[in-house]
């Protein structure tokens, strides 16, 4: 199942580290595998288009597990 | 008379230091031994020696050996003998030839020591050992591990230290730091590559197993809880922290029929799945313990695969023993254990995948790192003597340290104690009963449900129903009158609600409808935040006094106001016995007496309803 996903991206210091994407409405999601990294900086916008991946636990347990397809910086503040 | 109090004094410190001196003198020469040392000196030839050797193997019967390999070169030899043979020896023409002879003392790990009293100081110790005080292990950086101190460890391992049992590790796999060297490890395997070594490549994986089984007492590093247990490294999860539930379901069936006792899964995910619940079930059944990580969300529900039956879901404290800001809570948790904080996080030897995988020492927080705390506790019960995975469920519960204002869920039963469950292991009484638990396991509720059996405090419940109805009985005495439904309900929901309910959670859901409908009347003021101290607006007469006001008009609905104000009674009666803390007032004498006098103005105003009904009536 494909989604679109506009939120911010944020970096979370649990075990030894993951990558989240929170939306506006506060739905955290997280980054799955080494994405790319002009997607993974603290603190920019992005819309990420992708999958959520339901047949996969992480160490990060942060919230649903996130394959980035494509993606556009919306901004990087 | 001062002179004298200060005389008095320093003839007593003088004889304390008399006797100090004279025992240190005492230790050197005191002790066991069984042999005595031979230490020849290095210049005399080899034919000479060994015509000495052979000289006192002949005189005394006995057969001089090496103490170890690095002995020869040193000319220390062994012998049977007690002090008479050592006078003998250094009388003898046999001397000239050795350094020195000496006892071969019998050195022991000290004893924990006691308090020691004025009074032992001034007795004279006879053959005891020296006693010091128990500073934990010789790790150097155990001083860092509050973790460790908070779940009070080191009071464990006076019993066990887990020999014996077998810990699987599902998680990114194990490598062999150098603080893991001394710890035993049984084979496991690679799921992710396929192959038998289970190396890390992540560092989450070496930094969980160090908190169950770190080399301790090794003088290097860290320590870990179950040091004399076995790891079996199970790698599910790649290199970036993430593994399919087929592979961690493999992974589960593996550690079963490998003989493992408990099995931690610091990980955690959305889906449910048949294969990973079927393969719980199958390792439950085979006698394994399964822990997992709560998750970290900061959300009402474990995330998969705590929340599944026979798992037991673990959220994770800060140094602050509060619940860390990111835990999960509610529905689905267990237990709590040291997670770590921003504050404080766990400190453990892994790898630095960012550095080429050189060893570190490093602090990591979420968790996953709470999980193998209950992992190696529970270890530790199994080889205390507890082998039924419910059995070591209901030890753990059982001994964790309660959190009283836990309306929420954020501990489960409590916070882990070491120390305390396997004293309670070792006595083998297990006498907690979760009944709810053991419903929803055995399948009579939809699994969809979660019960949190210990969120009521049975006790002042019944006593709050239970004298709800003395009152009614004693007025009715009084004024007699009939009992009638609406009584009941009145008596019910003032005094306790329907209490059974406040544990009960659906996952995923909010919980705040149950404990509405689980609080009585007095509890609503403070049901909706989920917290302890009671509102006094709610806690008190001016509720009854609005019912009695709305409803002493209605033939049925008066009788409703009438038994809820003897219910909120009863309910504030009670909690002023047993839990008196209202908002505001504190938990002392001021909150005691403003619950006493609101209970005994709600029964005031019952009694005086009913007079009023009876002057009506009759």
């Amino acid at each position: 199942m494909s989604i679109t996903i506009t939120g911010t991206i944020q970096h979370r210091d649990l075990g030894p580290g993951a990558w989240a994407l929170v939306t506006d409405e506060g739905v955290t999601y997280e980054i799955f595998r080494g994405a790319d990294k002009k997607l993974l900086k603290p603190g920019q916008k992005a819309k990420v288009q992708g999958q959520v991946r339901e047949d996969v636990m992480t160490i990060a347990m942060i919230g649903p597990v996130l394959e980035v397809k494509s993606f556009e910086v919306i901004s990087s503040d | 008379m001062r002179r004298l109090i200060l005389l008095c004094l320093f003839i007593m410190g003088l004889g304390v230091a008399l006797f100090a001196f004279i025992n240190f003198q005492g230790l050197a020469v005191k002790g066991e031994f069984e042999t005595i040392v031979l230490n020849f000196r290095e210049d005399i030839p080899q034919d000479v020696l060994q015509q000495d050797l052979q000289a006192i193997a002949h005189r005394y019967n006995v057969t001089p050996h090496l103490d170890n390999k690095f002995a020869a070169q040193d000319h220390v030899y062994i012998i049977e003998g007690d002090r008479q043979r050592i006078k003998e020896l250094k009388k003898s023409e046999l001397a000239q030839a050795i350094e020195y002879i000496e006892p071969n003392y019998i050195y022991k790990i000290p004893k924990p020591g006691k308090i020691a009293w004025l009074g032992e100081y001034l007795s004279p110790l006879n053959n005891e050992e020296a006693q010091p005080a128990f500073k934990g292990p010789n790790d150097p950086m155990y001083s860092m591990q509050w973790n460790l101190h908070n779940i009070g460890v080191v009071g464990a391992w006076e019993t066990t230290k887990g020999n014996g049992v077998t810990v699987a590790v599902i998680d990114s796999g194990i490598t062999r730091v150098r603080d893991l060297v001394e710890t035993k490890f049984v084979p496991g395997y690679d799921f992710v590559n396929d192959k038998v070594e289970a190396k890390d490549d992540n560092g989450h994986g070496t930094h969980v197993a160090g908190t169950i089984a770190q080399s301790t007492n090794n003088s290097y590093g860290v320590a870990g809880i179950a040091y004399e247990a076995s790891l079996m490294p199970l790698k599910v999860l790649s290199d970036f922290g993430g593994g399919t539930v087929a592979d961690i379901a493999e992974a589960i069936k593996f550690a079963a029929d490998k003989g493992a006792d408990v099995i931690n899964m610091s990980l955690g995910g959305a889906g449910e799945s048949q294969l990973m619940k079927s393969a719980i079930e199958y390792a439950y059944k085979k006698g394994v313990v399964i822990i997992a990580a709560a998750g970290n969300e900061n959300q009402n529900s474990a995330s998969y695969p705590a929340r599944y039956p026979h798992v037991i879901g673990v959220s994770a404290l800060g140094p602050d023993t509060l619940k860390a800001n990111y835990s999960n809570f509610g529905a689905g948790v267990d237990i709590s254990a040291p997670g770590g904080s921003d504050a404080g996080k766990i400190l453990q030897a892994t790898i630095d995948t960012e550095n080429k995988g050189v060893e570190v020492f490093v602090g990591y927080q979420g968790t996953s790192m709470a999980a193998p705390h209950v992992a190696g506790v529970a270890a530790l019960v199994k080889a205390a003597g507890v082998k039924e995975p419910d059995e070591i469920l209901n030890v753990l519960k059982q001994s964790a340290r309660s959190v009283k204002d836990d309306g929420l869920n954020y501990y489960g039963a409590g916070q882990l104690n070491a120390q305390a469950a396997v004293q309670l292991a070792a006595q083998g009484q297990i006498s907690f009963q979760d009944f709810f638990r053991w419903l929803r396991d055995s399948g009579y509720l939809n699994p969809g449900f979660w019960i949190d059996g210990g969120a009521i405090a049975l006790l002042p419940k019944i006593l709050m129903v239970v004298g709800s109805y003395l009152l009614a009985w004693f007025l009715r005495v009084y004024f007699p009158f009939r009992w009638s439904w609406t009584l009941f309900s009145g008596l019910v929901a003032g005094s306790s609600g329907l209490f059974p309910l406040k544990g009960f959670y659906i996952f995923d859901l909010p919980q705040w409808p149950f404990r509405v409908l689980g609080s009585s009347i007095p509890e609503l003021g403070n049901a909706l935040q989920g917290t302890d101290p009671l509102n006094p607006l709610f806690a008190s007469v001016l509720i009854p006094i609005v019912f009695m006001a709305l409803l002493l008009g209605h033939p049925n609905w008066k009788w409703f106001a009438i038994g809820s104000s003897l219910g909120i009674a009863a309910c504030l009666a009670v909690s002023a016995v047993s839990d008196p803390v209202v908002w505001g007032l504190g938990s002392g004498i001021f909150s005691r007496i403003f619950l006493i006098a609101n209970a005994l103005l709600c029964f005031g105003l019952a009694r005086l309803a009913l007079k009023n009904e009876e002057v009506v009536s009759g």
